[in-house]
Parts: C-alpha cells; sequence; structure tokens
C-alpha cells in the first residue's frame, strides 16, 4: 500500500479533473441550442432527486419506507419548511435535529 | 452640467463591475454558510477515519486538494487500506465523480465570459454543494456566486481535513447527532423551491424513484449519473423549449 498512495491520489487527481474541465471548457464559449438549454434546466432537477432520494430511503442496499426510519420524517420536515420559503440553514438544522431526537428517542 | 460626470468612465466602469462580483460573491459565500458545519464535520470524519486506516496526514492532505471529490475520497480510502489494486481505486474514482460532467455542463454558459486558463483552475472547484445552491437561485448561475459559494465550500471542507487527521475522528460518530441527513436535507430543500410546473414535479419524482430502483440493483454510485440524464435527457427531449 505505501508506496503506491501517492500514484493512486496522483491518478484519482487526474481522472476526476477529467471529469470536471473538459465540458466547463468546451460549452463555455457558444450559444446553445434551445433543446440542449432545457436539457441542462432540467439536469439538477433530476440530479438532485438522485442524489437525495438514495440518501434517505436506501440503507445498504435495502429499501427502507417504514415510519420508524428518521431521514424519512427529515425529509418531511424539509418538504414543509421549503414550502413555507424558510431559509436554508433554518430549514437543514431543524431537518437534521428532527433526525437526531429521532434517533435518539428510538 | 459638465459636472454631472465628474469621472472618466473608462474608470468608474470597472469599478463598479468589480464591486458587483464582489457582492455576487459575497452573496454566493454567505449563501452557502447552512452547509459549512456540515462540510467541515465531512471533512474532519474523512481526515479522521483516513488516518485511521493508515494513512499518513499528508497523504490525506494532499488527496483532498488534489481530488477535492468527498465522496470518492471517503470510498477510495478503505480501498487503499484494503491493498485493492491502484487501477481499480482509480476507475471506481471516475465513476464515482462521473457527475462532475453534468456540472460542468450546467455551469459552461455562465462563465463564458472567463479566460480559457481561468476556466482550467474553476474545474478544479466544482463540487455538488456549490452546484446545488448557484443553479437554484439562477440557472446558467452567477459565475460569482458560484465563486464564492465554491469558496466556502472548499474552505470548510480543506479545513476540516486537518482538524480531523490531528484529531483521528473525534467526531466518530456523524450519524448520531444526524449530521449525515444535512446532504440529502441540503439536496431535497433545494430542488423544493425549484418545482414550479407539474413538468418538474415529474422529472424530480422519476428520476428519485429511477435512482432508488438502479440504487438497489446495481452497487456503487451509478444512480446518480444514470437517473441524472437518463431523466433529464427523455424530458427534454418530450418537453418543448418554448415553453420556458
Amino acid at each position: 500500500m505505501r508506496k503506491d498512495v501517492w500514484l493512486v491520489i496522483a491518478g484519482m487527481a487526474l481522472v476526476t479533473y477529467l471529469t470536471r474541465a473538459p465540458l466547463l471548457l468546451a460549452l463555455a464559449r457558444r450559444p446553445l441550442p434551445p433543446r440542449l438549454r432545457l436539457w441542462l434546466r432540467l439536469i439538477p432537477l433530476a440530479v438532485l432527486p438522485a442524489l437525495a432520494l438514495p440518501l434517505i430511503l436506501v440503507d445498504h442496499g435495502r429499501l427502507v419506507a417504514s415510519p420508524a426510519h428518521p431521514p424519512l420524517w427529515g425529509a418531511v420536515v424539509v418538504f414543509a419548511l421549503a414550502a413555507w420559503r424558510v431559509n436554508l440553514f433554518v430549514t437543514v438544522a431543524v431537518a437534521v435535529a428532527t433526525v437526531a431526537v429521532l434517533r435518539a428517542l428510538g | 452640467m459638465d459636472r454631472a460626470q465628474p469621472f472618466d468612465r473608462g474608470l468608474e466602469g470597472p469599478v463598479i463591475v468589480a464591486g458587483a462580483r464582489l457582492a455576487a460573491a459575497r452573496a454566493g459565500f454567505v449563501a452557502s454558510l447552512a452547509l459549512v458545519p456540515s462540510v467541515f464535520v465531512y471533512g474532519t470524519v474523512f481526515g479522521g477515519l483516513a488516518v485511521q486506516a493508515g494513512l499518513r496526514p499528508l497523504e490525506v492532505w494532499g488527496m483532498s486538494l488534489l481530488v477535492f471529490a468527498g465522496a470518492s475520497q471517503f470510498v477510495a480510502v478503505p480501498m487503499l487500506a484494503a491493498g485493492a489494486s491502484p487501477l481499480a481505486i482509480v476507475l471506481t474514482t471516475y465513476v464515482i465523480n462521473m457527475r462532475h460532467y453534468l456540472m460542468a455542463a450546467t455551469l459552461a454558459p455562465a462563465f463564458c465570459g472567463f479566460p480559457r486558463r481561468w476556466l482550467a483552475l474553476v474545474a478544479h472547484w466544482i463540487n455538488d454543494e456549490s452546484f446545488a445552491i448557484a443553479v437554484a437561485r439562477r440557472n446558467p448561475p452567477d459565475p460569482w456566486f458560484y465563486l464564492g459559494s465554491a469558496a466556502a465550500v472548499g474552505g470548510s471542507f480543506l479545513g476540516g481535513v486537518p482538524v480531523g487527521t490531528q484529531l483521528g475522528g473525534l467526531v466518530a460518530e456523524p450519524t448520531r447527532w444526524g449530521l449525515d441527513f444535512a446532504f440529502p436535507a441540503v439536496f431535497l430543500a433545494l430542488v423544493a423551491v425549484q418545482l414550479r410546473r407539474r413538468a418538474d414535479w415529474l422529472v424530480a419524482l422519476a428520476s428519485g424513484a429511477l435512482a432508488i430502483a438502479v440504487a438497489l440493483a446495481v452497487p456503487g454510485n451509478w444512480h446518480i449519473v444514470v437517473a441524472g440524464v437518463i431523466v433529464s435527457g427523455a424530458a427534454a427531449v418530450v418537453l418543448e423549449p418554448e415553453a420556458e
């Protein structure tokens, strides 16, 4: 392991940079066609739930959707507060506290 | 009336532009403060775990600065400790970080006025949290707002890592304090404020459902890229751009 650590770090850094730089450089200069622009607007709407929902509902490769699962109630709190236009910090803090309290009780 | 414009416009213009950029960067920084405690703790947890797994502090700092992609770093450390092949670790890192392609493509129009050399540097600071915050505010986002957010997120992650390597994982149980939930909470809150049209709800729900299905069926982090690309791509084909 020892002698390879910096080699691995360099490889990780290289491939990660290759996921970031090419499209940023290639797409920054030209005007985008309307349908491509529509796609780019929809990407966060698709990526954010794809990031969030499995973090909440999938645990160690299994679906956990029971009412005894604290993150489920955390998600409800987030949606309720976001609907009320409560700011992000308060929303996240209340949701995190909800999950912590439910875990402490359960 | 001659006194109405006492300054040479050639001097005044750049000052106003610089002020607006600074204001946007500061707004991005402030908007990201909600995430600073969580990202900082995330960094300390990573630093602590990596040291416990047998990495030297300098290696942990180097990885965090050069790779700067927390999820893939969390996956790489136990692989390194278990003596996995360098190629396997690098490939896994690549797959986990493929989601950056989506973010880079979305951010690109925002940075159209920037010199290429700057873009090459900005690219390294693409991260989930800044992307989510900046794009939820406006799409394409304000580039300076994005950079301000990246400074807050990057600074707190890179500040947390050395604290973690020195403490060796004092915050060993972030789940006990619910801190692990901060990440999905932020992502959900940001998507909630973007849901305006019925089609937006359909895209979000379909992507979340597909991501869960893929996450259950396929190990690793494929579900983010797969669901993100397929659902947004299909919606972009079906929906009318004029309806924007």
